[in-house]
C-alpha cells in the first residue's frame, strides 16, 4: 500500500472513530479532534519508520513505543498529549476496526464452515486454557510482588 | 481505499452499534458485558455476500486489505495508555513476562483432548499455542501449512478470527464474575491472543471495573506487546517440544501404539533427489 493511501485510510478510520466517539461517549466531536490528529500522525509516522528503517522491525512496534515514550509522566508535552487523547475513547476506536473485520471475515467463513467440529472444540479449549493459565500465573506473581 | 460503499456501510454499522451501547446481562452473581464492538463485528458479518448481500465481494476484499492499517490507530492509542502507567507496568513486569508460561496450560488440556476427539498430528499444530499470526508462521516454516500440523494451526487460527473476539470478551466477563482473579491479572491474561481479542477482553473488564479502566487497558496492551515478542520463543523452545511429547503419550494411551514419526519438512531432500 502506498503511503498516501495509508494516510487516506487512517483519516477515514479516524473520522469513523470520531463519529463512534460522539455517539458512544460524552465527548464532543470537536474536542476530540486534536487527540485524533495526534493518533493519526503517530500511526503514520510509525508505519513510515517501519518502512524506511532497516532491520525488519514492523511499524506497529514504532507506533506503540513512540506513543508510550511521549506520554511517560515527566516528558515534555506528556500531560498535554494525554489530555488530548483521553477525549478519544479506546473502545470507540475498536468499533470501526471490528466493523471492517466483520465484513472481512466473510472471506474466512467458508473455511470456518468446512473445518470440523473437532477443531472448533479444540479451539475453544485452547482459548480458555491459555486465558485461565495466564491469569493464574499473573495473579500469583502480582500477589507475590505485592502489586495487588 | 476509494471504496466509499464500504466506508458508508461501516459508518452506519458503528452508529447503530454505539447507539445500542454497552449491555450488561446479569447471570447469577456475575454479569456478562456486551460491547458495541461485538455488535459491529456481528453486523459486519451479517452484511456478507452470502447473507444479506449488503456488502459485495469487492467490499470484503477491500475491508480485509485495510484491516492492518486501521489497527494502527488503536495501537497508537494503546501506546498512549501504556506511557502514563509505565512505572506501574515496570513494577509488574515479572508477572507480565512469566505469564507467558500460562500457554503450557493450553497444551496440558488441549493436546490430550485433541487426540481424544480423533485428531492425529493436527493436535500439535492446534493445541501448541493460541494460534495467532506468529504461531501460524512458525508451524508453516517447520512442517508446512499443507501438512497435518498446518491444518491444525490454521483451523484454530480461523476459529480465532471468526469467534475469538466475542469469545474472549465473554470469557473475560465470566472469569471476572465467577473466578477469584484480580482485574489486573485478567487484564494481563487478555494479552495472550490477537489485538482484537485483547481489546474485547479489556473492554469487558473496563466496563465492569470502570474505576480501573486505564490500568486494565495498559496492562492488557503491555502484555499483548510482550506476548508478540517472547511468545514466539516460548513456542519454539518449550511449547512445541512439550506438545510433541504429550502427543506421543496421549496417542499411546488412546491407540495402544506409538504414533507415526513426524514428517519434518526438509528443503534439502528435493534437491538431492534431482541430483541423482
Amino acid at each position: 500500500m502506498k503511503m498516501s493511501e495509508t494516510l487516506g485510510v487512517l483519516l477515514i478510520c479516524g473520522f469513523l472513530s470520531l463519529v463512534a466517539n460522539v455517539v458512544g461517549t460524552k465527548n464532543g466531536f470537536v474536542e476530540a479532534i486534536p487527540g485524533m490528529l495526534f493518533l493519526i500522525a503517530l500511526a503514520f509516522l510509525g508505519i513510515w519508520l517501519g518502512k524506511v528503517i532497516p532491520g525488519g522491525i514492523p511499524g506497529v512496534a514504532y507506533v506503540v513505543t513512540i506513543g508510550c515514550i511521549l506520554t511517560v509522566p515527566g516528558v515534555p508535552c506528556a500531560a498535554a498529549i494525554s489530555a488530548a487523547v483521553s477525549k478519544v475513547g479506546f473502545m470507540q476506536l475498536c468499533t470501526p476496526i471490528l466493523a471492517y473485520a466483520g465484513v472481512a471475515i466473510c472471506k474466512d467463513l467458508d473455511v470456518f464452515a468446512e473445518s470440523s467440529w473437532r477443531i472448533v472444540v479444540v479451539s475453544c479449549v485452547v482459548f480458555v486454557g491459555t486465558y485461565i493459565g495466564s491469569a493464574i500465573i499473573a495473579q500469583l506473581i502480582l500477589k507475590a510482588i505485592g502489586q495487588i | 481505499m476509494k471504496d466509499f460503499r464500504l466506508h458508508l456501510i461501516v459508518l452506519i454499522l458503528i452508529v447503530v452499534a454505539e447507539k445500542i451501547g454497552n449491555i450488561s446481562i446479569t447471570v447469577g452473581v456475575g454479569k456478562i458485558v456486551l460491547l458495541p464492538m461485538m455488535y459491529a463485528l456481528l453486523m459486519g458479518v451479517a452484511t456478507a455476500p452470502r447473507f444479506t448481500k449488503i456488502s459485495s465481494e469487492k467490499n470484503v476484499r477491500t475491508a480485509s486489505s485495510l484491516l492492518g492499517v486501521t489497527l494502527m490507530l488503536l495501537m497508537a492509542r494503546y501506546g498512549t495508555l501504556v506511557g502514563p502507567s509505565l512505572p506501574k507496568i515496570l513494577a509488574a513486569s515479572p508477572a507480565l513476562i512469566l505469564q507467558e508460561f500460562g500457554n503450557l496450560g493450553t497444551i496440558i488440556i488441549g493436546v490430550p483432548l485433541a487426540v481424544f476427539v480423533g485428531l492425529k498430528r493436527e493436535a500439535i499444530g492446534a493445541a501448541h499455542s493460541v494460534a495467532r499470526e506468529p504461531n501460524v508462521a512458525l508451524i508453516g516454516e517447520r512442517f508446512g501449512l499443507d501438512g497435518a500440523e498446518g491444518r491444525g494451526v490454521m483451523g484454530v487460527y480461523i476459529c480465532g478470527t471468526v469467534i475469538g473476539t466475542i469469545f474472549f470478551g465473554l470469557m473475560a466477563s465470566l472469569a471476572a464474575a465467577y473466578l477469584p482473579f484480580h482485574p489486573y491479572a485478567l487484564a494481563m491474561a487478555a494479552g495472550v491472543g490477537s489485538a482484537s481479542m485483547m481489546t474485547a477482553a479489556v473492554g469487558s473488564l473496563s466496563a465492569m471495573f470502570p474505576q480501573m479502566a486505564d490500568q486494565i487497558a495498559a496492562f492488557g496492551a503491555a502484555s499483548n506487546m510482550l506476548s508478540g515478542l517472547d511468545g514466539l520463543y516460548m513456542s519454539i523452545w518449550m511449547a512445541l517440544p512439550f506438545a510433541e511429547w504429550l502427543y506421543r503419550k496421549s496417542y499411546r494411551m488412546k491407540y495402544g501404539v506409538d504414533p507415526e514419526p513426524p514428517v519434518v519438512r526438509n528443503l534439502e531432500e528435493g534437491k538431492e533427489g534431482e541430483a541423482k
